[in-house]
């Protein structure tokens, strides 16, 4: 090598090493090494023994691990209607007059749960859904409704949840979409009007289509972070009632960090990581040419 | 002509009580803060305190270290966006603006991990934090965050659209490429930068799993912690639980109150392509 | 030319920009450990003490606490006070890393399972810190303090023992047609109470177990398991012996009171419910007193009802103990120190009556005339501790696998008290899982 490559080589790996550095330690290593923790039984205060891959058999007998990924599974395929779906009708509302001051109120309104932690969100869903005096509930009955106890009933309690979330999550999508609806171009717009089409049309025959990609790279990121939701659950019912909103980020915490499984613990983030990992990659493929990642 | 216009109206009204039914959850948490014991439990139940009552939130402010939740947050969020910026610059430039074998299948590398979240790693991390001895501390909290690559991502996506002669120009002046990253690249990427900045910022604000296994004392705890401890601690007393939810909603309050068309339209731009 | 100045503007500023960051990290690496041992220095000792309690208690330890800083000069303790369900999984994860605090809490009932955790105190580094530190066995009540022993060695000093309670309100008995002056004893008694508050007042006649949580109804069925004289476990603790006539009259009793009765509906709060003045009755610990004061109730405390053979509550006790340390961190000094700590704090746990509700295991502080002349005392702790002299009291399982057999049971039983699954199916299914933690 020359010296003059050399003195470029070296360029390129100082500016991509401070980011390398911490995305090696932090971020890929770890991955390994919770690889490497899941084939033991750990002992805080003793030996750790090597069992090899029983993690993972003792998981895939565990009745409670497929509770928790059922759980999961279900919490995520449901939090994407109502995220997408909400998001969307949010940014046609604020985006078909968003010249207006009061639409740009509206907006901000309807964002601003976004930017609350996860705690309060869970906290204030709580006291909304308590049984004895939360509102909703009250409100409910007065209608002459005979509502379930939304956070105490298996049925329930995941949609309840996920209603939560979507509250808390819809108005970051609305931004999003809004965004992508303003760079479809205008032209398009008013050759449609003039062509005689009414809104509703406009909507599904050239929104929609034009917001493809980022509705599906919405609906990538939705799924995923679905998978990996706690904080709600852990504030909102602690995984009840029962085990029926134990999902597996839950699982993984009690395991690790109640029974000191730590092993086992590990063995479960090992098989998010490889979940997500699937779904990423596959959804990379998928969407590769739409979304031009 | 009218028909259209009260159209227009009757959206907007209906628009702007949907944001207001859809911010009542805030509003009926602030209310409950102030409530006394007794109209918090009353039925049917009291819309507004007839007695309102600052004693949740001083019994909030006087038992737990709640200003130093919202230092360590600040610290925390405040460090891992700047670190997050600072090493994102130039491995982006590096991988937008610069050709040499095999970046492109590096930066497959890094981006296949973008969706991965914190929390699979945590039982690892948590290992790993206790042999470097950083349990309990903010680094523990920020030095994972900072390898994520969303930054690299979202300025190479916008580095990628500014035109190349100027690059170019700049290298035929005798400029290396730290000068064309300093005078060239940065002045013009304002938007992007506030865009992540908005981003690392509100995301290290929220969260959840990661600092609540690592930071183990009450003074270490961020906001988000620190009120989950505060729920562990007082499941009974939704007076106080709210007046503390409340507590912790004011930063992002403020902050949106002052800054919310930046932060809006911030986000707005990491959708634009 | 400007270029090469700012540039080397930009290399100065970059240069003060990561010195920055390299003494803000190395400020942020340091632990709260390393910042006791630079205070220990300066020749005031300062020791962790780290609890596992919250609300109530929580506030009661932090008086006590303070009045220790206050009182001491060379000596301070650093108080952290925890979450409940991870305590005992921090400490382990603690001590394994070799920064544990010097003083924690133990549960009774866990001794069996967090020993390892845990400094002998007869044979400690440091000699014999029971003398050192002045703890004599006849100063405290007799049974909380051989439950601190396992294998032959001590490891905890009793601080307190707490148990469930019956709490009723007096305004709803007299609404009821009963005699608020007296409190139902016997299970007839009690039966008729609640189905008198459901009749003729709107409230909740009865709340078994006082929240939703699993791990509270799972107590309110052991109390009428115990009742019959049952355990949980065969006696070489090897395999469930709860699934029979015993247990599932003690879950169809729990289950009826919901379903059949109509006493109360599943997933309610019962702390909430009487302190809004919304419930009868109430199941519920002794720390529940400074809440009902503070809700303006008129509520009386009574003994536990005898529900089946014999009166049975649930229980524990808190005991105080030295962690683990590392020898190269934590001096013998510092045991010392930490042992004459947990001496002071029992001397002073009349506060930890009065204000956490609990009954002082150290004996002198029992019959503190502080204590005694307390509300806390005259309402509720004077019959709380006569529960404890006349053996009402029984601890949860002492077992090592003791929380997996308890997650192991929380959810069916809350499934059949919630009403999903009949008690004969839950009460199978909680002994298969049972049997499989025990057999691992």
């Amino acid at each position: 090598m020359t010296r003059r490559t050399f003195a470029r080589a070296a360029e390129i790996a100082a500016f991509l090493l401070p980011f390398a550095a911490f995305w090696v330690i932090f971020r890929a290593g770890p991955v390994l090494y919770g690889i490497f923790i899941s084939l033991y039984r750990w002992d805080p205060l003793g030996e750790n023994t090597f069992i090899a891959l029983r993690n993972y058999l003792d998981l895939a007998r565990d009745a409670r691990f497929w509770n928790a990924l059922v759980n999961t599974l279900e919490f995520a395929v449901l939090t994407v209607p109502l995220i997408l779906g909400l998001g969307l009708a949010f940014a046609a509302l604020v985006f078909s007059h968003r010249h207006r001051r009061a639409m740009r109120w509206v907006e901000a309104g309807l964002f601003f749960p976004y930017l609350l932690t996860v705690s309060i969100v869970a906290l204030i869903w709580r006291w909304l859904l308590d049984p004895d005096f939360g509102i909703v509930l009250l409100l409910l009955r007065d209608a002459g409704l005979h509502p379930p106890v939304f956070l105490n009933e298996p049925r329930w309690v995941i949609p309840a949840i996920a209603f939560a979330t979507a509250w808390w999550l819809a108005g970051y999508r609305m931004v999003l979409f809004r965004a992508a609806m303003e760079d479809i171009p205008d032209e398009l717009y008013e050759a449609a009007r003039l062509d005689g089409a009414g809104a509703w049309r406009i909507y599904f025959a050239i929104t929609l289509p034009l917001l493809r990609p980022a509705i599906l790279f919405a609906l990538v990121l939705t799924t995923i972070s679905g998978f990996i939701v706690f904080g709600q659950v852990l504030i909102m019912t602690g995984g009840g009632p029962g085990r029926a909103s134990e999902v597996l980020a839950l699982y993984m915490y009690r395991y690790g960090f109640e029974f000191l499984e730590m092993g086992r613990a590990a063995a479960v983030g090992v098989i998010l990581f490889v979940i997500i990992l699937g779904l990423t990659l596959v959804s990379f493929r998928w969407l590769g040419s739409e979304a031009e990642l | 002509m009218r028909l259209r216009h009260r159209g227009v109206i009757g959206v907007l009204a209906a628009a702007v009580a949907l944001a207001l039914l859809w911010l009542v959850p805030v509003l009926w948490m602030a209310l409950t803060g102030v409530k006394p014991a007794p109209e918090i439990f009353a039925l049917p139940p009291h819309w507004l305190p007839h007695a309102p009552t600052p004693a949740h939130v001083r019994t909030v402010l006087t038992t737990w270290p709640f200003p130093r939740w919202v230092v360590n947050s600040v610290i925390v969020a405040g460090v891992t966006t700047a670190l997050s910026v600072v090493v994102s610059i130039p491995a982006a430039f590096a991988f937008a603006r610069l050709r040499w074998r095999g970046r492109d299948a590096l930066f497959l590398v890094f981006l296949s991990s973008l969706l991965i979240p914190l929390e699979v790693n945590a039982i690892p991390l948590y290992f790993l934090m206790n042999r470097l001895h950083l349990l309990n501390t903010y680094a523990a909290v920020f030095l994972p965050m900072i390898g994520m690559p969303i930054g690299v991502f979202l300025l190479r996506q916008f580095y990628l659209n500014i035109p190349f002669e100027l690059d170019d120009a700049a290298r035929v002046d005798g400029c290396g490429n730290l000068r064309i990253i300093w005078h060239v690249i940065l002045p013009l990427s304002r938007p992007a930068l506030a865009a992540l900045v908005i981003y690392m910022f509100i995301f290290a604000w929220n969260e959840f799993f990661w600092s609540m296994i690592a930071l183990q004392s009450p003074r270490m705890f961020t906001l988000p912690i620190g009120l989950r401890a505060m729920q562990g601690a007082y499941d009974i007393e939704y007076g106080i639980m709210m007046a503390g939810a409340t507590l912790a909603s004011l930063p992002a309050l403020v902050v949106f109150l002052l800054l919310q068309r930046s932060i809006i339209r911030g986000i707005a731009m990491t959708a634009h392509r | 030319m400007e270029w090469w100045e700012s540039l080397k503007e930009a290399r100065v500023k970059r240069r003060q920009v990561l010195q920055a960051a390299a003494g803000a990290a190395a400020l942020a690496a340091l632990s709260p450990v390393r910042v006791a041992s630079v205070l220990a220095q300066a020749r005031v000792l300062t020791l962790d003490y780290f609890t596992l309690f919250h609300s109530g208690d929580a506030a009661a330890m932090d008086r006590i606490v303070r009045a220790f800083n206050e009182a001491n000069t060379t000596v301070k303790l650093n108080l952290l006070q925890g979450q409940w369900a991870e305590y005992y999984a921090q400490l382990f994860a603690a001590v394994g890393a070799g920064n544990a605090p010097q003083i924690g809490i133990c549960h009774s009932s866990r001794v069996m399972d967090v020993y390892r955790a845990l400094t002998p105190l007869e044979e400690s580094r440091a000699g014999n810190l029971l003398e050192s530190g002045g703890i004599r066995p006849a100063e405290y009540a007799r049974s909380v303090w051989t439950s601190g022993v396992y294998q032959g060695k001590r490891y905890l000093v009793p601080l307190d023992s707490h148990m469930w309670g019956f709490w009723y309100n007096k305004d709803l008995f007299r609404r009821a047609g009963l005699d608020p002056e007296k409190p139902p004893e016997t299970r007839e008694e009690f039966e008729r109470a609640a189905d008198a508050i459901k009749s003729r007042t709107n409230a909740f006649a009865f709340h078994p177990a006082e929240d939703a949580l699993g791990r509270k109804i799972r107590r309110a069925w052991e109390i009428f398991f115990w009742g019959q004289g049952a355990e949980l476990l065969t006696p070489d603790g090897r395999r469930a012996a709860f699934n029979n006539e015993r247990g599932l009259a003690a879950l169809d009793y729990l289950v009826g009171m919901i379903h059949r009765k109509g006493w109360n509906q599943p997933g309610t709060d019962g702390f909430k419910q009487f302190a809004a003045g919304q419930l009868g009755m109430l199941l519920a610990g002794n720390w529940y007193f400074p809440t009902a004061k503070a809700s303006g109730v008129n509520f009386g405390f009574h003994y536990v009802p005898k529900f089946f053979e014999r009166p049975t509550t649930w229980g524990d006790s808190h005991n105080l103990m030295i962690p683990r340390q590392r020898p190269d961190r934590v001096t013998d000094e510092m045991l010392v120190a930490s042992i004459k700590a947990i001496k002071w704090i029992n001397q002073h746990s009349d506060l930890w009556g009065i204000y956490g509700g609990h009954i002082p295991a150290y004996l002198p502080a029992l019959q503190s005339p502080a204590l005694r002349a307390s509300d806390t005392w005259k309402i509720a702790l004077t019959k709380f501790a006569d529960m404890a002299n006349r053996g009402y009291v029984h601890y949860p399982l002492v077992h090592p696998l003791a929380p997996q057999v308890h997650a192991a049971i929380e959810p069916h039983i809350q499934e059949a008290y919630n009403g999903r699954v009949p008690p004969k199916d839950a009460l199978a299914r909680a002994e298969a899982e049972v049997n499989r933690v025990l057999s691992t």
